[in-house]
């Protein structure tokens, strides 16, 4: 079945209603609400814990969602590299170039 | 940052500050926009539905999702429902920085929720979290910027179609770069680094369990839950610990405004 363009919008529709929805739903809850302070020393742990989890998937975790470690062998490394280079030099522009440019090195050689 | 580096950057003008602090997300939005917009363009979208896909998902992951299932003829709901899936973590990003947002007005909360996603949250978490002067306008500046390069990354690359070749793998590692960057911003103290490995476990057996991005969330729920819970205990009964002790940078890291330190 192709799709027509009159389904493509309801689809892209129907994706920002649930893309919305999450988004929106917490920060409205605690617009005006009291946050409390347990909350907040728990959500203190979700940028490390989602970027973690996000990288994991990036690298280690295959379209089928099983774990992989075949053909990853660049981007591990690359990893490695990205890790030290932003422990030194703390800068995010320098990590991500440097990142890019050590994987496709690495994934013509290897 | 030097004081007379901090100086020199008052005086750029204000878009030049919002582009400065969003450059390394821009710039590598530019070959994943112009892949996605390819991919859609391949999946039967033309230039009108990239354009509504882009601004009103705003989401690299998302669109690649609908690209590919499209590409595999899914039905509607299914896809829907992927979607839904794959965009519950944003929940949690919202939670964690409602603390910043706090007292905004109905429309700036909508507005802000709108265009938030991962990679521009990542940049304005670190931002809120180091410059006590970063200010909600400034984030929800900085989420407009990345979304202008990423709709025009992918209006140019529905129009070129499939003309130009890229490689995929490859070009997505920028933001597996940008991430492990955070990752490595966060790392303060012993306690963390353990979360962050534990999380890792944990993201990969909850997606292999989930069979979906819903692994994602599970896992940093749990992750982050098991952090607060053991940092609490600690404090409690053994507040000298050295798990919670802050590490030394070896370039200095950014103070953070949490913890009230002199700058």
């Amino acid at each position: 079945m192709e799709w027509n363009t009159t389904q493509h919008v309801w689809l892209v529709l129907g994706c920002f209603c649930v893309a919305f929805a999450p988004r929106l739903i917490p920060l409205m809850f605690f617009r005006t609400r009291k946050i409390p302070n347990w909350f907040n020393e728990w959500m203190r742990y979700v940028p490390v814990s989602l970027f973690t989890a996000l990288v994991v998937k990036d690298i280690f975790i295959s379209p089928e969602y099983t774990v992989t470690l075949v053909n990853r062998a660049p981007e591990m490394i690359a990893a490695v590299i990205v890790i030290g280079i932003a422990y030194w030099t703390r800068s995010m522009a320098i990590s991500v170039v440097l990142g890019l440019l050590a994987v496709f090195l690495l994934a013509m050689v290897i | 940052m030097g004081k007379a580096e901090a100086k020199s950057r008052e005086k750029l003008p204000y878009w030049r500050r919002i582009l400065d602090a969003s450059l390394p997300v821009d710039l590598s939005y530019i070959p994943i926009g112009l892949a996605c917009g390819i991919l859609l363009n391949a999946s039967g979208f033309n230039v009108w539905t990239t354009l509504m896909v882009s601004i009103m998902v705003f989401s690299g992951g998302a669109q690649f999702l609908i690209a590919s299932l499209l590409a595999t003829n899914s039905p509607m709901l299914s896809v829907i429902l992927m979607m839904f899936f794959l965009e519950l973590r944003y929940a949690l990003l919202g939670s964690s920085l409602s603390k910043y947002l706090h007292g905004e007005s109905l429309g700036f909360t909508a507005l802000f929720a709108a265009s938030m996603n991962d990679e521009n949250y990542a940049l304005n978490y670190l931002k809120f979290s180091t410059d006590k002067k970063f200010t909600p306008r400034e984030a929800l500046h900085v989420e407009h910027m990345t979304l202008l390069f990423w709709t025009v990354s992918n209006l140019i690359g529905s129009l070129i179609g499939s003309a130009i070749n890229i490689d995929l793998t490859i070009v997505h590692f920028a933001l597996t770069a940008l991430f492990l960057y955070m990752i490595v911003m966060q790392l303060k103290n012993g306690l963390i680094i353990v979360i962050c490995i534990l999380s890792g476990f944990l993201a990969a057996f909850f997606m292999v369990i989930t069979k979906s991005t819903l692994g994602l969330v599970l896992s940093t729920l749990a992750a982050s839950f098991i952090g607060f819970v053991v940092e609490a205990t600690i404090r409690k009964y053994r507040p000298k610990s050295g798990w919670l002790r802050s590490m030394k940078n070896p370039a200095g890291s950014p103070e953070d405004a949490d913890e009230d330190v002199d700058e």
